[in-house]
């Protein structure tokens, strides 16, 4: 326990009186990652329960790890794929040859690591980054660095187009972190995702570097459209002309960014939370009963201008960043509905608006995103009139 | 004035007794509200009309910057009117190409004449999204010093992403060389689709053709360039494409049957 | 009032300032502020406006009837409205076709009326024309810092001048699109108020309610 008896000797130096007391948030923060926190609530309202803030975070975490392994791959796969016909070129292709591990796209190793040297760049920028910003705001309030913010840059990083520009990472999660968290208080009393409101603000701020054709594989002169854009121009009746049969799909192997391409490992993740009930399923119905029903209700009104109208529902879940904004996003406590009834209702709000944005609006093909944090923000009135109703019901009964 | 006496009171002027009615009765309200709509009205009016000829002066210079530019022929040192003068407006009859003459070019107003069931015709096939489309447009010559037709400038509109795009093409006096394309009025997104204001993307139609030698019209904005040459493509905006597809669409559809293709053939069979 | 007049024009640029403290005309403030030069003549209209329609209803403001004295007030501004956007449109088209309909929301324009409703009808005339003028100075100095902002990150220059070189330029900087989009203003007039509040305790307001906290026995 020599690490232990470190941190029992250095803490007086962190705590209130010390030498370094500004800094006890960051103490805290290493402490509580790797031990159990000392100090557990005790006080009269709360219930206790074996599951505590660091142990929710750490299991989306773990959650996430299907994706990113199958998000690697994918990642190394396209981009090896590419280099088979445009060339290699850049310092990743430098150190992968300098490993000797070639660039064979039928070597799921070789896929793999090529993917790690676009993965990791993005996702230290986004820690080290984010961390600064955390660490900041949590000396000045004096409140405590916590998982959460594991979890933020673990999904943040898994949203990305593997080209993103990192100092464009780097502004997109310090937008995410600040306003899409930090203003509102911190963990808990944040409204929006943070992930996805860095990632909202990127897309806004540069879509030629985060929207197109020529992002999703990051190989000089290669081309290739998401499945949800060629959609949008051609039908999915075409998807299968450009390749992409809706076993790709769900297995990921498709254009698109870093963690959202596979279908199958975000359901994996999304199993791993409903079983630990750290997803709230009526969350996951709502948002399936609203899609399938939106998008069906389309397909029977047709159109003949807009090919996104005929897509059916079993395309909407495997495409573009459905299956991962289900799974991690829509089922994430803080920025839900809180109520039974509102968990549903919220549910199928985003459910129904990403079929909307993608079919009708003529310039996103992807929704989810949008949807999600357009749910986050009604997710409150929701709770309110859910509560409403509640209490008028009872004042009835009892009347 | 010191007043005479106490009983000549209503003697006092008009205005002087309402103003020394109680604020808040009936007629001393009727009476603010009336005076003060009535300078109101006069104040406002005074400006609108002593300014307008001056706001005139700017629509027209406005719009006479625009097909200097697109001629190419904006110098903003110079005056405009005076730089202006050496272009011809004629009012322009699209389906037969000839210049229609019971108009006056100066006074026209295409915008009027397109929602005017006398003068427009509600389009059936309309890829540029206009909903009508005026029978006559006006549209401006510029002659070289020697008489001889140098340019030939032509309105065109037609829907982007979120907007309308207003714009001028200019082409050459063969009616097949396009020497600029310049939108006036649109309201794409910025950074992407308003980027068909940017100059680099501008340059890029000088010297495309729009139909090859058999009368084909192959001038395109797209991705990738036709398999009939680089000649007939302007490339797409990038990141913009719907505003891109927009441009293409109403280019397209202008150039056509529906648009300015009988006129261009009178200027391509040196007829103009 | 005990203000100085010097206090009268003052007050409003920082510690009373209309947009960050009383958080009104909002909606002008996203719209025009995508470029400096836009943001200054708004700032220059409003100021005017303010200015003057504070010192007419001040001069009427004791034979104004109470039942029609919102309407009275709107009739002013609208008027001194109206001839300022003739004014543009005369002698700055190009600034009048940006502003576009926004010089004809100064009428709606909550500053202008919250002066003439909470100043001008107790003050006298001269005292109610500085501080129309302080407030649209105040409403102008945040417009002007956000136009700033949204102006050369959003598009790389200032003024219309060139002084980030942008990518579709031939040069080095990638433009923020979004500042270019309305809604980019509500974040930072967000963040000007945090900026102020920080640098102003005083401007934070009370909480409305008070978390309770509980010591751990």
């Amino acid at each position: 326990m020599g690490l232990r008896s470190f941190f029992d000797r250095v803490e007086p130096y962190f705590a209130k009186g010390g030498k370094y007391e500004k800094l006890f948030p960051v103490y805290e923060m290493v402490e509580s990652f790797l031990y159990t926190p000392k100090t557990v609530t005790t006080a009269a309202p709360h219930a206790r329960s074996y599951i505590d803030m660091k142990r929710i975070m750490t299991y989306v975490v773990i959650a996430t790890i299907p994706c990113i392994l199958v998000g690697l791959y994918n990642v190394g796969f396209q981009v090896n794929s590419a280099i088979a016909t445009y060339g290699a070129s850049g310092w990743r292709a430098w150190i992968i040859e300098a490993l000797g591990i070639g660039f064979n796209p039928a070597n799921p190793f070789a896929n793999v690591m090529h993917g790690l040297m676009y993965f990791l760049p993005i996702y230290i920028t986004t820690l080290v980054v984010g961390g600064i910003w955390e660490v900041i705001f949590a000396t000045v309030r004096g409140h405590e660095v916590n998982e959460g913010f594991l979890v933020t840059s673990m999904l943040y990083a898994l949203i990305l187009p593997a080209s993103a520009p990192l100092w464009q990472v780097a502004l997109g999660i310090s937008f995410g972190v600040v306003i899409g968290k930090e203003v509102f208080g911190g963990t808990g009393k944040n409204f929006l995702n943070p992930a996805l409101t860095g990632r909202a603000f990127l897309y806004f701020a540069y879509p030629a570097q985060m929207s197109g054709d020529t992002i999703w594989t990051p190989v000089d002169g290669f081309s290739g459209a998401t499945a949800l854009s060629i959609t949008a121009s051609e039908g999915y009746q075409d998807l299968a002309a450009n390749g992409i049969s809706w076993m790709e799909a769900f297995f990921g192997t498709i254009q698109g960014s870093i963690g959202e391409t596979s279908a199958l490992a975000c359901l994996i993740g999304l199993a791993f939370l409903l079983i630990t009930k750290i997803a709230n399923w009526r969350l996951v119905v709502g948002c399936l009963a609203g899609t399938i029903f939106f998008s069906t209700l389309l397909n029977l009104i047709g159109s003949d201008t807009n090919p996104m109208f005929a897509m059916p529902w079993y395309w909407h879940l495997v495409l573009g960043g459905y299956a991962f904004g289900l799974a991690f996003m829509v089922t994430e406590p803080v920025s839900a509905s809180h109520t039974n009834l509102g968990r549903y209702i919220y549910g199928a709000l985003i459910g129904f608006m990403v079929v909307m944005i993608r079919v009708i609006n003529p310039a996103f093909p992807e929704g989810m995103m949008l949807a999600i944090l357009f749910g986050n923000v009604f997710a409150p009135l929701i709770d309110y009139f859910v509560v409403q109703a509640n209490i008028k019901r009872r004042a009835k009964r009892n009347a | 004035m010191p007043e005479q006496n106490g009983q000549n009171e209503p003697q006092k002027g008009l205005i002087r007794r309402f103003l020394d009615l109680p604020t808040d009765s009936v007629p001393k309200t009727l009476f603010v509200a009336v005076s003060l709509c009535l300078v109101a009205s006069m104040v406002v009016s005074a400006a609108a009309v002593s300014l307008r000829p001056i706001q005139q002066v700017n629509a027209l210079r406005d719009k006479q910057i625009n097909i200097l530019q697109v001629a190419g022929r904006y110098d903003p040192q110079a005056n405009v009117t005076e730089a202006f003068s050496v272009f011809e407006p004629h009012v322009l009859e699209l389906a037969t190409g000839e210049f229609a003459d019971q108009f006056d070019a100066a006074t026209f107003d295409d915008l009027a004449a397109a929602s005017d069931p006398e003068t427009s015709i509600a389009l059936q096939d309309d890829p540029a999204s206009i909903g009508r489309q005026s029978k006559f447009v006006t549209i401006y010559l510029l002659r070289n010093d020697d008489g001889s037709l140098d340019k030939v400038i032509l309105p065109l509109h037609g829907y982007g992403l979120w907007s309308t795009l207003y714009g001028f093409i200019s082409l050459e006096a063969n009616g097949n060389d396009i020497y600029g394309l310049q939108f006036y009025q649109h309201a794409e997104t910025p950074g992407l689709g308003a980027e068909v204001d940017n100059p680099r993307w501008k340059a890029l139609w000088q010297g495309k053709k729009l139909a090859d030698d058999s009368g084909n019209l192959l001038i395109t904005v797209a991705k990738t360039a036709p398999p009939q040459g680089e000649e007939y493509h302007v490339d797409a905006l990038a990141g913009a494409t719907l505003t891109s597809v927009g441009v293409d669409n109403l280019v397209r559809f202008w150039m056509g049957e529906a648009g300015y293709a009988p006129f261009l053939a009178k200027l391509q069979a040196g007829e103009i | 009032m005990a203000q100085t007049k010097r206090q009268m024009l003052i007050d409003p640029l920082v510690d009373n300032n209309p947009i960050t403290l009383q958080v009104l005309g909002i909606c002008s403030a996203l719209a025009v502020t995508s470029s400096l030069q836009v943001s200054f003549v708004m700032a220059i209209a409003v100021t005017l406006v303010t200015g003057f329609s504070s010192m007419f209803i001040s001069m009427l403001r004791n034979h104004i009837p109470g039942s029609i004295r919102i309407i009275v007030q709107m009739v002013i501004i609208a008027s001194l409205v109206i001839i300022v956007d003739q004014v543009l449109k005369a002698y700055a088209y190009e600034i009048s076709k940006t502003l576009s309909v926004f010089v004809g929301l100064i009428i709606t324009n909550c500053i202008v009326m919250g002066r003439a409703e909470a100043f001008a009808m107790k003050n006298p005339p001269v005292a109610s024309f500085i501080d129309g003028v302080g407030n649209g100075l105040g409403y102008g100095l945040i417009l002007m810092l956000v136009g700033f902002i949204r102006e050369l990150f959003g598009a790389g220059s200032l003024f219309g001048i060139n002084i980030l070189q942008t990518v579709n330029n031939g040069g080095w900087y990638v433009p923020n699109g979004m500042l270019l989009l309305p809604p980019s203003a509500f974040f930072i007039i967000g963040l000007l108020i945090w900026a102020f509040r920080t640098w102003k305790p005083e401007q934070v307001e009370e909480p409305e309610y008070k978390i309770q906290v509980v010591d751990a026995h």
